[in-house]
């Protein structure tokens, strides 16, 4: 009996050597250890075995079904192991193959970089509000102390639909009806659509985008809005960047200064991007002019202001190096493309 | 303004480098828009005397003249031309000298004889006969006027000299002037500012008795002030003066006119002379013009006038438009012998409207329209006599012609220091206040803290607090404002709700593939034609512009299908294959035409797109993202726009309100675009969707049981619509339908003709059980039985 079961231990172990399916394995594993393998007719016949010997043969059948069947778990572990590897060999992909997309879209590279400003603002405390892009004359003009003799009409072609409505040419327009509507303090941000009769070239075009600014409180003085400009200048052009005041002149704001910031591509040395200045003009900014804030009804005793009107245009073109305005208005899917993210 | 430094440097003394000007003037506020160095188009080149002329030895074309440049030694120089002679000044370019023109002459031999340099021509000078008399003849340009030898030729041609162009901001019209900006220029120096005193005496007479002058209309000209000058020697004027006239971009012309162009550019004062003997009846009378009253200017061209215009008459016509163009019978000719000066303040918006209907603008219209200074009229006579004085043009008339309605006094402005540091956020000192508008000729004095400035006359524009700060902190430097975080209460920023709304649609169709563009709100006024839009639609009923660019640009649209053809347009022309776009914008609907008030500026959306990948329900798929946004379900209908496909089109229809129309666009409209491929565009109304209820979304419950998924395949008529099939599925498919999704429509072999088939998947599933197959049975035979009622039977 004894002899049997080394010799089943013997040709199992052999066998198992040479096994290279998984198949053959299950088959073998049956063969020997199922409910008629080998080794249970051993464990059958052991009815045969005189009484004294049962316990000890019984013992022996045991051990070699327990060392079996490790073994057999352990040709079964490595056959899995080599499975999966010839598998992994096989299903091995180029990384360097491009991903699979889904194509999505974008905003309109104008909208993207307006959308930023808004953020800024917004974080600031700056409501969003939007004006009428058709005004009439007092809203445009007479209100924003530009009376109809004034020379600074003159900067301005001014698209006429009646003598009393036109296409506002400044966001500034906002600014009145802001302030008809709500009381000190105020602290909003009015991007929109305006309009000048400037014939198309690289850099006019006789619809732009503008976004005005407007604060209104007691006490707030110019350095608040330069301020508030620095801070977004910092978050558009980095916070390296520095801002300048330079006197000017806007009917409506008093005193008037244009505002240039650090040069971002040579960071103020000088470029050609700046044209050697170091500094590259933003916008255009003041106090809110006291005639102003009283055709308002708003004390200018009692309450001073700052505005500011960003050219969103210039601000796109110049942050995305875009060349030539007209690309905006083309809408060359190979140049919006290069906006989408 | 273009400023002559030479000129500017006879007022104000400028010890700084040309850099650093500028620099101060545009931090004071004056942009400097160019810089012209005159000296640098030439150098090298002098003024000499051909003291000697010879024979080439071994050329007969040529001659060897031996120049005189003032050095002691004689020059030798070969030339070609043959106008040359002894004793001619000639201008000389020496070894290494450049000419405008580009040439850059070296010494060199020419047949075996050394030659010094090269006598130029005017051509070579590029010189006009205006610049120079002499310079457009054959040959060497001969020097018509006696020079030191080795006079430099840009001192000659008035090339010494650097033209700055300052930018001046429409508050400082007395800086249209070199003696304004002489001003400014001695502030941000600190130097002394010297404006010249006028002086010259009189050969007695009197003014009255060669004219009279009249104002009919003082409301437009308050101030008018005049003087006769007689015994007029009209001639050239010399040549310093027309080297600062060419400097500032004016022609010289004679001495008189030469003379009202240069006090006008010095003073910012325009004048006018006009030749007395053409004034008739010795009379000179302010007045409107009378309608349809006719007036031949200086240039030669006839105007039709109106009583709105002002103009300067005598006692029988106009002969000069006030302030803009005199007239061409009463200007200064070769012979003219006796003058009046005319030096009057003009009201600008007159001048500015009269110059605008007629067209004209000159120097003088420019500078009223800005608004002159009431006060200067009578220092700009005192200048121009003085200069005909200095000049010995002629006898100055005794008397002065002054009509006013009374002078204004001198402003007194009281403001406190602290009122203006309040503005600007800063502690300046009080006296660096008064200090600083002291330089600015506004007389101020400080006490305690309140400034008292009087404002001088020619500054206007100062009006109170902001004015008088702008003025302290232009001159004390911006760079003193410091920025400082923006105080006051708490304030939450928010968008719009419009703009909340349009951002969500954006960002849906963005996911969707979609790129956004953005095209000009005006439209040709043939658009709606192009669209085959009828008269009568109510989107003809558009806005025009009164003075458009040009017919492309001309009406406010009240649509976006047309700007997106024109994009789609543009892309597929260019080869792109396929696109996607849409368009958030304005449209402008009017409540009568023309306007009366302010139309509804109505937020609207465009959908465009083309491509293999794009049909009729790719289009419908996005529409149905966009109202899914607001959760709008909408009832699709056929609809009847002339630019679309009479087959492939419908409305979604909300409580009966059209919130889109889509569709492939008609061939025939595509045409008319160059377009050659098939085109899907909607237009959709964001106004309707903004006004959306907003629904908060509620969970249900997720199934715990499974479904029991029924295919039915069915056959029916080809034009019934499957929404038909829908809502019997609705209305009877009970209370554990939980979904119909339509899988296939198929028409052709194995269908009858005139049939279709059309191929569902209904879901059912029960919240509280597992289905019975008996259960879903009995609602399938009841369906079965509805749609044989509509002609849908079960394919077989």
């Amino acid at each position: 009996m004894k002899e049997k079961l080394e010799q089943l231990r013997a040709e199992v172990l052999e066998r198992l050597e040479g096994i290279k399916d998984k198949k053959e394995l299950d088959e073998l594993k049956i063969k020997i250890m199922g409910k008629k393998g080998q080794l249970t007719e051993i464990l059958r016949g052991m009815g045969s075995l005189p009484a004294e010997e049962r316990p000890k043969v019984g013992q022996l059948v045991n051990q070699l079904r327990q060392e079996l069947e490790e073994r057999f778990e352990k040709a079964e572990a490595v056959m899995e192991e080599n499975l999966k590897k010839a598998r992994f060999a096989l299903e091995t992909v180029d990384v360097t193959m491009p991903g699979k997309k889904k194509r999505v879209g974008g905003l309109h590279p104008l909208n993207s970089v307006l959308e930023s400003i808004i953020d800024i603002f917004v974080s600031m405390g700056f409501d969003v509000v939007d004006g009428p892009e058709v005004e009439t004359d007092y809203y445009n003009f007479e209100a924003l102390n530009v009376p109809s003799d004034h020379p600074a009409r003159d900067t301005q072609d001014t698209f006429y639909l009646t003598e009393k409505f036109l296409l506002r040419t400044q966001t500034s327009a906002a600014q009145i009806r802001t302030m008809e509507k709500r009381k000190p303090p105020i602290r909003i941000i009015s991007p929109g659509r305006v309009y000048r009769a400037d014939e198309v070239d690289a850099t006019h075009s006789p619809v732009f985008h503008q976004v005005e600014g407007l604060v209104v409180d007691k006490g707030i003085t110019m350095c608040d809005l330069k301020g508030v400009l620095e801070q977004f200048a910092h978050e558009i052009y980095g916070p390296e960047t520095k801002v300048r005041f330079r006197p000017s002149f806007f009917p409506f704001t008093e005193p008037s200064v244009e505002v240039d910031v650090t040069c971002g591509e040579c960071g103020g040395k000088g470029c050609r991007v700046c044209k050697g200045a170091g500094w590259i003009e933003i916008l255009g900014a003041g106090m809110v002019h006291p005639n102003v804030l009283s055709v308002c009804g708003i004390d200018p005793e009692i309450y001073t202001g700052f505005a500011f009107g960003i050219g969103l245009d210039r601000l796109t073109t110049t942050r995305h190096k875009i060349s030539d305005i007209r690309l905006l208005f083309e809408n060359d899917l190979r140049f919006l493309e290069q906006f989408s993210r | 303004m273009k400023v002559s430094l030479n000129w500017l440097r006879r007022y104000v003394d400028i010890k700084v480098p040309l850099e650093e000007l500028c620099e101060k003037m545009v931090q004071a506020g004056f942009e400097v828009e160019s810089i012209e160095d005159l000296s640098k188009t030439m150098d090298n080149v002098v003024v000499g005397r051909i003291e000697k002329l010879e024979k080439h030895p071994n050329a007969d074309r040529l001659q060897i003249c031996q120049l005189n440049i003032g050095t002691g030694e004689l020059l030798r120089i070969v030339t070609g031309a043959t106008n040359v002679f002894e004793g001619a000044l000639v201008p000389v370019a020496l070894h290494d000298s450049h000419l405008p023109n580009g040439m850059h002459i070296k010494k060199g031999k020419l047949r075996g004889v050394e030659s010094n340099g090269m006598l130029c021509s005017g051509q070579e000078l590029c010189l006009k006969e205006s610049d120079y008399k002499g310079a457009e003849v054959n040959g060497i340009m001969i020097l018509n006027e006696e020079y030191p030898l080795g006079t430099d030729m840009r001192e000659v041609l008035g090339l010494d000299d650097i033209v700055i162009d300052f930018s001046v901001t429409a508050n400082r019209p007395d800086c249209q002037s070199i003696l304004g900006i002489a001003r400014e220029v001695s502030v941000v120096l600190k130097e002394e500012f010297k404006k010249p005193v006028p002086s010259y005496k009189t050969k007695g007479g009197d003014v009255n008795d060669f004219i009279s002058v009249t104002v009919e209309d003082y409301d437009l000209c308050p101030r008018y002030v005049g003087r006769v000058v007689t015994n007029v020697k009209i001639g050239p004027s010399p040549a310093w003066m027309q080297k600062f006239l060419k400097s500032c971009g004016m022609r010289p012309i004679n001495n008189i006119v030469d003379i009202t162009n240069f006090v006008m550019l010095e003073t910012g004062q325009p004048m006018h002379a006009f030749d007395l003997r053409d004034v008739r009846g010795g009379k000179i009378i302010v007045r409107r013009a009378k309608d349809g009253e006719k007036m031949t200017t200086l240039d030669g061209k006839e105007h039709t006038l109106n009583s709105e215009m002002l103009v300067i008459a005598d006692a029988e016509q106009p002969s000069c438009l006030a302030g803009i163009m005199g007239g061409l019978d009463s200007e200064i000719k070769d012979d003219t012998t006796a003058i009046f000066f005319e030096s009057a303040k003009f009201r600008r918006d007159s001048v500015r409207r009269t110059a605008r209907t007629l067209g004209i603008r000159t120097e003088s219209s420019a500078r009223f329209e800005k608004g002159t200074d009431i006060m200067n009229a009578e220092y700009a006579m005192e200048r121009a006599l003085s200069l005909i004085y200095e000049l010995g043009a002629g006898d100055i008339v005794e008397g002065v012609i002054d009509r006013n309605m009374g002078l204004p006094k001198d402003r007194v402005l009281e403001v406190t220091v602290s009122s203006v540091n309040g503005l600007l956020g800063l502690e300046i000192p009080g006296d660096t206040m008064v200090e600083i508008l002291n330089r600015l000729s506004i007389k101020t004095t400080l006490a305690g803290d309140k400034l008292t400035c009087v404002i001088p006359s020619f500054r206007d524009d100062i009006e109170g607090r902001a004015d008088i700060a702008e003025e302290v902190m232009r001159i004390y430097g911006y760079q003193h404002i410091v920025g400082t975080p923006i105080k006051g209460e708490i304030v939450r920023g928010r968008k719009s709700h419009e703009r909340l709304c349009s951002d969500r649609i954006k960002n849906r169709l963005i996911a969707q593939g979609l790129n956004e563009i953005v095209t000009y709100s005006f439209i040709p006024e043939k658009a709606l034609d192009m669209l085959g839009i009828g008269e009568d639609d109510s989107r003809c009923r558009a806005i025009k512009i009164l003075n458009p660019l040009g017919e492309e640009y001309s009406v406010m649209r009240t649509q976006l299908v047309y700007s997106m053809l024109n994009v789609l347009a543009i892309n597929y022309s260019r080869k792109i294959p396929a696109v996607r776009f849409f368009e958030m914008s304005k449209v402008f609907i009017p409540d009568s035409l023309p306007i009366t008030s302010q139309p509804e500026e109505r937020p609207a959306l465009s959908i465009g797109l083309y491509g293999e990948q794009e049909d009729f329900f790719t289009l419908k798929g996005l529409v149905e993202e966009v109202l899914a946004e607001f959760g709008i379900e909408a009832e699709y209908r056929r609809s009847s726009e002339p630019y679309f496909h009479p087959g492939r089109q419908a409305a979604a229809v909300v409580d009966g309100i059209e919130v889109a129309v889509f569709g492939e666009v008609h061939p025939d409209t595509a045409a008319r675009f160059d377009l050659s491929c098939r085109v899907y565009v909607a237009e959709i109304r964001a106004d309707i969707l903004m006004s959306a209820k907003e629904s908060i979304v509620y969970y249900k419950p997720l199934p715990r049981f499974p479904a029991i998924d029924r295919d039915l395949a069915l056959i029916c008529d080809k034009e019934l619509p499957v929404a038909e099939i829908e809502k019997v599925f609705k209305a009877y498919g009970g209370k554990f339908l939980e979904s119909v999704q339509l899988f296939d429509v198929y028409e052709g072999a194995q269908i009858e003709k005139g049939k279709k088939s059309v191929a569902y998947r209904l879901v059912f599933r029960s919240a509280e059980s597992t289905l019975k197959d008996e259960e879903v049975d009995g609602v399938i035979t009841k369906l079965i039985e509805k749609l044989n009622e509509k002609g849908c039977y079960l394919r077989s």
